[in-house]
């Protein structure tokens, strides 16, 4: 019976040894945490800058769009002779200084648009927390001005100031694949019917370019794949179109693309 | 003792610290092995309950003996089982609050009430089990048979309850209700909308059909070794016909799990495009090849055993050519279900191999090349349950040639149309071609239970060529039960990781955020250690226990006989 038992602990262990080994074979990919702030009430004011640097450049997205002078004004270089943000922010609306202009921006974005510019700006509270807004609030101060951002802005709870479920805005439900083309400011890059800037490939003849599969993919994970000629923009594009749109949102905009030939 | 008291209580007294630390091998290892050996005991013992039932009824419609005997086993395997998942669902409890005071705070303050319903349920399915196998000889004829088989029906009834409510809070932490907040549910939101969440029902029906599949793999594990620790003759014959009724149970339930699978995979995309595309996309797309393999394993495994012991079945000998056929679409097809298709490559690596997609295995790594081949898995795996029933069957209707031919022409015309749609696949957009699955899935379903039906009645008073000679079974076909039973038990904890993992850095998906230093979710390869941890740990906890019902059924058994199926004389190599 010592026998028996030792082949079937035999056979035990070579077939956990066996799918042990697969799993330790191939690539090992792990899902880091997104950098975490950590912004205290006692934050100072370069740290908070030099946070809002980092969310400026990185998570936010905001170089998509603002630096190119065509969709968006430009924030960290001079915009119509006023300045750079920090010097200009405060004379924009009337009733608001600078630190209350840039929030509301970032967060009701359509509430005052720039002359000469379309209202393309996605509310930041869908993909940024709390303390990441003011952090991009005090780096934007910093670009010409005072920064006027404090620990006291900042939300006090553990979390680091994760965006708020209840208080972020709702995602739209439309399925309508030109609504949801301009509510996720996709036409400020893409032209469309021989309109539109040439940041990122056109639209028109989409379907005959590439296939629906990698339209997809290009939606959902943008530097898969960069599209010929397009190489200066690569990493310009947001990543956050997996998490903003909902599946059939996902597939109404990819069948719409994939027939435009 | 003493350190762990002070834990509890501090836990008790609502401490402020949101973690704790765990020695040598660290919260989220200890969490996580707990966790799935409890699962996989719980598995166990709300899998097995449910054909327990099933014999114990067809024991008392066919009045055969050993059907009823077969259920008694299976539910003293239940008893001794029980207590290991109670214990382990103890150490998980006093782990979460010890080493995760706030996340466990957070969820008491939503699910506080449904906690108590479920304790209040455990002791009701404990006490029921305990009268259902206790009362086994008492309560054996007449009306209180079928008062007693009741009493197994309930049993059912109160495992399944157990299990939605737990199912409630592990698929609220995927997918909780909208406005949910760190301080608890908004206004309008009750407990119930937590519980009946996005991904609660596909859970519940994926976990129900898995669990009969685990505990059916399980019990073909214990009947082989019972097999093969058999000193006569009748002892082997009993336990190579349970470990053919396990397996019987395992595969036949398992060939359903996948479509419980799509179903559930459907709903996470629905409720978070995002998590969707980490589980399927993200770093978790190398998972499903390691899937993939396990699942050849399985296919392969199951068909050999059942060749094997077409072996011990008179007649059975005219369909053995066409085992070597069946295992080529096996090894085929699993060769390109393991195929690698999406994965997240370099830049490197995309120029290297020209592309996104490796340009000759590419191809093989779509959808279309993969649901071909497992669908084709599929039917050639029913083929061989075909074969084995037949084996011995020399059909007495009128009517048995054209049937077969019938049944020859359903198993081609569905294999038609999985392959001409794997083919049309590979013509279309992404968006038509994932809806080509629906009716290559359909076809094989159409072909399973249409052929069943005519063979069913095929095979109603057919002549028989022999009868089976259980326990003439060669040795090696038991070690294919075992590898059947690790597998399927690696497979769970693999799913487990898959289901947790895809929550990535949070405790509840974007509410409760996991701030400890373990929050990064880890690569495939520390996740099989941990796996392989868990497997070895419920294994051998199982072998134990079934060596403690061992030892029981000796001292009771003495001087009684078993009631075998057809025995036969000597033993097959």
């Amino acid at each position: 019976m010592l026998a028996t038992n030792l082949k079937v602990l035999a056979v035990a262990l070579l077939t956990i040894g066996f799918y042990a080994l697969v799993a330790n074979t191939i690539p090992q990919l792990e899902s880091e945490v997104p950098e975490n702030l950590a912004l205290g009430s006692d934050v100072t004011a370069e740290q908070l800058v030099e946070a809002g640097e980092r969310v400026y450049q990185g998570a936010g997205g905001c170089t998509a769009c603002h630096g190119l002078g065509t969709r968006a004004p430009n924030l960290l270089t001079d915009h119509a002779g006023e300045g750079a943000i920090g010097s200009r922010c405060g004379s924009r609306e009337s009733d608001k200084d600078c630190k209350a202009y840039l929030y509301e921006s970032l967060t009701d974005p359509g509430a005052y648009v720039v002359d000469g510019f379309e209202s393309i700006m996605p509310d930041m509270r869908r993909q940024l927390p709390e303390d990441q807004i003011w952090a991009t609030v005090a780096f934007l101060q910093s670009q010409g001005g005072e920064v006027t951002v404090t620990g006291a802005d900042l939300p006090a709870d553990e979390e680091g100031g994760q965006a708020d479920a209840a208080s972020a805005p709702q995602r739209s439900a439309t399925t309508d694949p030109l609504q949801l083309l301009s509510e996720n400011a996709c036409l400020g890059c893409h032209a469309i019917d021989g309109a539109g800037p040439p940041i990122g490939p056109s639209f028109d003849a989409i379907g005959a370019r590439i296939s629906a599969d990698r339209i997809r993919r290009g939606i959902i994970d943008p530097d898969s794949e960069i599209a010929q000629g397009f190489d200066a923009m690569a990493g310009v594009m947001p990543k956050i179109f997996g998490d903003q749109l909902s599946a059939a949102q996902l597939e109404v905009l990819v069948a719409f693309l994939a027939g435009r030939r | 003792m003493p350190d762990l008291y002070a834990l509890l209580q501090a836990a008790a007294d609502g401490a402020t610290a949101s973690y704790r630390d765990f020695p040598v091998i660290g919260s989220r290892a200890a969490v996580w092995i707990a966790a799935q050996v409890h699962l996989m005991f719980a598995a166990f013992v709300l899998g097995v309950p449910m054909f327990a039932v099933i014999t114990e009824l067809i024991g008392i419609v066919a009045r055969d003996s050993k059907y009823d005997k077969l259920s008694k086993e299976f539910t003293r395997l239940l008893v001794f089982a029980y207590s290991a998942t109670a214990l382990w669902g103890a150490v998980l409890v006093f782990f979460l609050t010890t080493l995760y005071p706030r996340f466990w705070t957070h969820m008491t303050e939503i699910f506080g009430p449904s906690m108590w319903v479920y304790v209040g349920l455990f002791f009701v399915e404990s006490f029921t089990l305990y009268l259902y196998y206790y009362g086994w000889d008492r309560w054996n004829v007449g009306r209180a048979k079928w008062g007693h088989w009741g009493l197994g029906l309930l049993l059912n009834v109160w495992g399944t309850a157990v299990m939605i409510i737990a199912n409630g809070w592990l698929t609220y932490m995927m997918s909780p209700p909208e406005g949910a907040t760190v301080a608890g549910l908004p206004d309008g939101v009750s407990t119930w909308n937590a519980i009946a969440n996005a991904t609660w029902m596909p859970i519940n029906i994926h976990r129900l059909i898995a669990n009969a599949v685990f505990g059916g793999s399980i019990v073909a594990g214990y009947a082989a070794y019972r097999f093969l620790a058999a000193r006569t003759d009748e002892e082997r014959a009993h336990y190579d016909w349970m470990g053919y009724v396990g397996n019987f149970i395992a595969i036949s339930t398992f060939i359903v799990l996948p479509f419980a699978g799509y179903y559930l995979g459907r709903e996470i995309y629905e409720y978070n495009q995002q998590m969707g595309i980490t589980m399927m996309g993200g770093f978790m797309s190398w998972l499903w090849i390691v899937q993939a393999v396990l699942i050849g394993v399985l296919f392969l495994a199951a068909n050999y055993y059942l060749w094997i012991g077409m072996g011990r079945i008179p007649g059975a000998e005219r369909f053995m050519p066409y085992t070597k056929w069946m295992l080529l679409i096996l090894i085929i097809g699993w060769l390109v279900w393991a195929t690698p298709h999406t994965m997240i490559a370099s830049r490197a690596e995309m120029a290297a191999m020209g592309g996104s997609h490796h340009p000759f295995l590419g191809i093989l790594g779509v959808m279309s090349a993969k649901n071909t081949a497992v669908n084709f898995m599929i039917l050639t795996t029913f083929l061989s349950f075909l074969l084995y029933r037949r084996a011995n069957k020399e059909p007495t209707v009128s009517w048995a040639q054209t049937g077969t031919l019938i049944e020859g022409a359903m198993f081609a015309v569905s294999a038609g149309v999985v392959l001409f749609y794997g083919i049309y696949g590979y013509f279309v957009e992404a968006i038509v071609r994932i809806g080509f699955s629906v009716y290559q899935v359909g076809a094989v379903l159409a072909c399973i239970i249409g052929v069943t039906v005519i063979d069913i009645a095929l095979l109603r008073g057919a002549k028989s060529r022999g009868a089976i000679r259980w326990g003439q079974m060669p040795e090696r076909s038991q070690y294919a039960l075992f590898v059947l039973a690790v597998t399927f038990t690696w497979l769970m904890g693999l799913m487990g990781f898959a289901r947790s993992g895809i929550r990535q850095h949070w405790h509840v998906w974007e509410i409760v955020r996991d701030t400890s230093a373990s929050a990064a979710t880890p690569a495939l390869g520390y996740a099989a250690w941990v796996i392989s941890a868990c497997v070895l740990i419920f294994l051998s906890l199982v072998a134990f226990i079934f060596w403690l019902g061992g030892l029981a059924e000796r001292a009771v058994a003495k001087g009684t006989t078993i009631p075998v199926p057809v025995p036969a004389t000597g033993r097959g190599h």
